[in-house]
């Protein structure tokens, strides 16, 4: 990638292929706005701060979730109408579908913070369908914070609960034998650490995975109409169709993974607030 | 690998706006209208209380009328009855009546007819007799004594009374 821009574009005209979805993933790559390249260690320092591509469209989607809200929530009425209409829906299907369903009754007190994880990343994931916007949870950076904070919480639930002496001892199950309790107790451990890490990249994974997929059939397109030849015209209209199905796919991947995100996150702190039961 | 490991920059601004976000959300946004749903949910359940109520009530008020309207239709059979009975022993009451005055009237007029028959059958029983004995005396031409005369009249009185009889 550091090659002078001459080789580029011989390679560029040797092999359009290639070199598309290269462009492709250094534009999906994330690209600090400040500077040409961050390094990982030089990133963490509070010195070298920049936005990013992905933070500054999930800060656009921070921004849309408030705007959305504060006109939502500004007259709330008792026959819905409009776009509080849309918002209280969202809210009665993440309150009593969601949380109440996964936690009971007394799901519905932590709503809010669920609510905030579901419509942030819905939002992030939704906005990231519209051109020429990136989807802010298309980054680990995001995802895995997020994944960090419900970790942090749901922990944090579990331990106000129960105690911290009763929810450590919470991870090794009663009628465990003794010999066994250290491994799976070290076992128990290693799963609640896994649990921010695989929220992450699960939603990571799917939103980048999705825009690769549209990027490439892009591409396609490009190079048939760039270099028209008989297969151009195969290429061409299958490309168009996947280009359309895939959006239409990528907008339920968005409401789904918003779902599985949130859903995850009340299974955590449902299993939490119940860990010293079982 | 090092599209694995997220930036520094990238963590901390999204824990910042993670952070931002909820203290906005749960604090402006989404208490009005968790607010609203519970009163939805409160009104519809109040609606449904109440229409309930309403539902009883009515029925309540159907079996009331219902069983007004039996006592009322047992009611107005029950005078009608009555008035039946009454009417019914006024109409035996007043035939009995009359056919008694008539009675009496038939009796009163049947005596009235005897006594004038007998009136008469007497008055024509005298004026037969005188006749006879007035034409008899004619055509005997005197020759009976007094005497005769009166035992003349006696027979003939005799056997005309014998008419009486009849």
């Amino acid at each position: 990638m550091s090659a002078p821009t001459v080789t580029v574009a011989e390679q560029a005209a040797a092999d359009p292929l290639t070199h598309g979805i290269e462009k492709l993933v250094h534009e999906l790559s994330v690209l600090p706005l400040k500077g040409e390249h961050l390094g990982i260690a030089e990133s963490y320092s509070p010195g070298h701060f920049t936005l990013t591509n992905y933070t500054f469209w999930m800060l656009i989607a921070f921004a849309l979730t408030v705007l959305f809200f504060v006109v939502a929530s500004r007259k709330p009425k008792l026959v819905p109408s409009g776009i509080y209409n849309l918002a209280e829906a969202g809210v009665a299907f993440v309150r009593d579908s969601l949380c109440a369903e996964v936690m009971g009754p007394e799901g519905r007190k932590y709503f809010p913070f669920i609510g905030t994880v579901f419509f942030f990343v819905l939002f992030n994931n939704l906005l990231g369908n519209i051109p020429p916007a990136l989807p802010g949870t298309g980054t680990l950076g995001t995802t895995f914070m997020w994944g960090l904070i419900v970790f942090t919480v749901y922990n944090g639930i579990g331990i106000k609960k129960n105690g911290l002496g009763r929810y450590i001892k919470s991870f090794i199950p009663s009628g465990t034998p003794l010999w066994l309790a250290p491994f799976i107790f070290v076992l128990e451990l290693i799963s609640h650490f896994l649990r921010p890490i695989t929220l992450g990249i699960r939603l990571y994974a799917n939103m980048y995975a999705g825009h690769i997929m549209l990027g490439v059939f892009a591409i396609f397109m490009g190079i048939a109409i760039e270099h028209v030849s008989a297969t151009s015209f195969v290429v061409l209209p299958l490309s168009f169709v996947m280009q359309i199905v895939l959006r239409g796919f990528e907008l339920f991947v968005a409401v789904l993974q918003a779902y599985i995100f949130a859903i995850l996150t009340a299974v955590y702190i449902n299993g939490a607030l119940h860990a010293s039961e079982h | 690998m090092e599209k694995i490991i997220p930036l520094g920059v990238e963590l901390y601004v999204n824990l910042a706006a993670f952070v931002v976000l909820f203290v906005l959300l749960a604090k402006f946004a989404f208490p009005p209208i968790t607010k609203m749903l519970d009163e939805r949910a409160e009104k519809i359940r109040e609606s449904l209380e109440k229409a309930e109520d309403t539902r009883i009530e009515a029925e309540r008020l159907l079996e009331e009328y219902r069983q007004q309207m039996a006592e009322a239709r047992a009611e107005a059979a029950k005078i009608i009855e009555q008035g039946r009975t009454v009417a019914e022993n006024m109409k035996s009451e007043i035939l009995a009546k009359a056919r008694e005055e008539a009675e009496a009237e038939k009796a009163k007029a049947l005596e009235a007819i005897k006594a004038e028959r007998a009136a008469a059958v007497a008055e024509l029983q005298a004026k037969v007799a005188e006749l006879s004995v007035a034409v008899a005396g004619k055509i005997l031409g005197e020759q009976l004594t007094p005497a005769e005369h009166e035992a003349l009249i006696e027979r003939y009185l005799a056997e005309v009374g014998s008419l009486d009889e009849r």
